[in-house]
């Protein structure tokens, strides 16, 4: 975690992205006429962008990041598995990623006035959790698919605000065709995020028992990959002597 | 210190095969040899010492023994464990050391940086604090071990990669090219720093390129060259294999390829190199009968002016140039 505080690109990612989206979403949201709502969007859209960012870059890139430090080889080489140093890595990153949310929900606060009547905090709480599992899955999945295939990485840049999309971060997912409604589906932040959005109105209907245990399956799917990659980086680096390669 | 007995490395027909590939359209399969079925056994409380040129495998065989690369044949034990089948016990047991500045965390403390590897070495936290300050101390790092890695020097990097490879107090310590880019002070430091870890019963497997620096510290030495092992012994053993020989040192200035090739036709010559000195050249010639190689220069490097021509006994280096030469 230490070494996230001391890096500029994180708290970037952490504070001011999320700002900067959330101030754009709150303008589109709270301009007039618009309905109600629809501004939990913005109040939250920015926030779980940064998060999402925090968790796709910041976590995956946890292998390449120690590759750069050339540290590599010497956390492959110590008695605890790398997939249980990244573990703590990643869960590290996720941490400092709820900063996220300070900055926006902050702006929605004191600068557009904006407020949650309907919030059930329990569901919300609920909601976040199974969110941050999911978005946990997914950086410890990505981490070993970064190490491994060179084009992982720059694909997986393009599709960066391509996922916040599909997540629904920024309005719902039912406004999308239905093949990416189709693809929206696959991903379990998408579950979370629906959950998450629903515990903050009392309008219906939810169906949060499905939304949490799709999210929580899928994740436990991509975390069963995660373990694989992770035995297979160990194999193929052993194999070749790639580790300290950048 | 009396040595346990028993070996500490024992490594046996090991082999090692990289496999890369050349060409962007028209990719084609590259097979290097990195290690080509060598055998070796270390006592414990030794400090061993493998030189090589560039690519010769002493990389390679290090990091097999320490669990980052899987031989493609042969068999490796260190302390009695297998290096392929039971790395979970070994690397609490060992400690390593790779040359150069990197590999370690600059944005954080040297401090910061022991305490994560201890962590990560699952050292019980009473203990790693007791080992850290005590490291600290030893290695001449008190009152910067708060300062950001970024802004050691170079010596106390390596310094700090040595703690950091202590940490765990590995019975087996291994240092690949341990004084790579250190100045004559700091490089001396960390040969008596060594040494007092081989007095102190640690085994210990360093790789260097410099061979005063095998010959100060090393009980025993092995040299390696395309992967295979091409002399192991005592350094004064390994000087003996040229020791009917003796050594020609020839400072001259502007000397041509024509005057090398009539130097190495002379009888008795083994080799010939040539290296800077200021504005000359000194040209090293192995030979059998120095005193009648003498009374020959003037003949052969006619034409150029000798500046100084002196005669010497052969050291560790050339005994490796010679060895190098041989297997090549």
């Amino acid at each position: 975690m230490r070494l996230r505080a001391v890096s500029a690109f994180a708290i970037l990612a952490w504070l001011f992205f999320p700002f900067i989206f959330a101030v754009v979403g709150l303008y589109v949201f709270a301009r007039p006429g618009a309905a109600n709502p629809q501004l939990i969007y913005g109040i939250l859209g920015g926030g779980l962008i940064g998060y999402w960012g925090v968790a796709y870059l910041d976590g995956g890139l946890t292998i390449q990041d120690e590759r750069w430090n050339g540290t590599l080889e010497q956390v492959f080489a110590v008695p605890t598995p790398l997939w249980v140093i990244l573990l703590g890595k990643v869960c590290g990153s996720i941490l400092w990623g709820m900063l996220s949310f300070v900055p926006t929900v902050a702006v929605a606060y004191f600068g557009f006035h904006a407020l949650v009547p309907h919030l059930d905090s329990v569901r919300f709480a609920v909601s976040f959790a199974v969110l941050t599992f999911s978005l946990l899955t997914i950086a410890l999945a990505l981490a070993p698919l970064y190490a491994l295939w060179r084009w992982a990485l720059p694909m997986f840049n393009g599709f960066e605000f391509g996922f916040c999309i599909l997540g629904g971060f920024m309005f719902p997912v039912t406004l999308l065709p239905g093949w990416a409604q189709g693809v929206a589906g696959a991903l379990a932040p998408t579950w979370a995020t629906r959950a998450l959005y629903a515990s903050t109105t009392s309008s219906g209907p939810h169906d949060f028992a499905l939304w949490w245990l799709a999210a929580a399956g899928l994740s436990v799917l991509y975390l069963a990959g995660a373990l694989f990659l992770y035995r297979l980086v160990d194999r193929r680096a052993r194999m070749t002597g790639e580790l300290a390669l950048a | 210190m009396s040595r346990p007995s028993g070996p500490a490395i024992e490594i046996a027909g090991l082999r090692k095969t990289y496999v890369s590939h050349r060409g962007t359209f028209r990719r084609t399969r590259v097979q290097t040899v990195g290690l080509d079925g060598i055998d070796l056994a270390i006592e414990q409380g030794e400090l061993f010492g493998l030189l090589g040129p560039n690519g010769a495998g002493k990389t390679t065989t290090v990091k097999i023994l320490t669990t980052l690369l899987l031989p493609d044949s042969g068999e490796a034990r260190v302390l009695g464990l297998d290096v392929v089948k039971q790395t979970g016990l070994l690397r609490r047991r060992i400690g390593f050391v790779f040359g150069g500045e990197r590999g370690l965390y600059w944005r954080l403390s040297g401090l910061d940086n022991l305490r994560y590897f201890a962590d990560l070495y699952r050292i019980p936290p009473d203990v790693s604090r007791r080992r850290i300050a005590e490291l600290i101390e030893r290695l001449g790092l008190s009152g910067r071990e708060r300062d950001k890695v970024e802004i050691y020097s170079r010596g106390m990097k390596q310094r700090l990669h040595l703690a950091r490879g202590l940490l765990n107090d590995p019975e087996v310590l291994f240092l690949d090219e341990p004084t790579l880019g250190l100045d004559p002070v700091g490089a001396r430091e960390l040969r008596v720093l060594v040494r007092e870890l081989a007095d102190s019963g640690k085994t210990i497997f360093v790789t260097t390129h410099y061979m005063f620096e095998a010959d100060s510290i090393c009980d025993r030495i092995a040299v390696i060259n395309k992967g295979k092992l091409v002399a192991e012994g005592t350094p004064a053993g390994i000087k003996r294999l040229v020791e009917d020989q003796g050594v020609v040192e020839v400072e001259v200035e502007g000397i041509s390829a024509h005057h090398l090739t009539g130097l190495r036709g002379l009888p008795g010559v083994t080799s010939v190199s040539v290296g800077e000195h200021e504005m000359a050249q000194v040209v090293t010639v192995r030979c059998a009968n120095p005193a009648e190689l003498i009374t020959q220069l003037s003949v052969v490097l006619s034409g150029i002016k000798l500046q100084k021509v002196s005669s010497r006994e052969p050291t560790l280096e050339d005994a490796y140039v010679q060895l190098i030469a041989e297997s090549s």
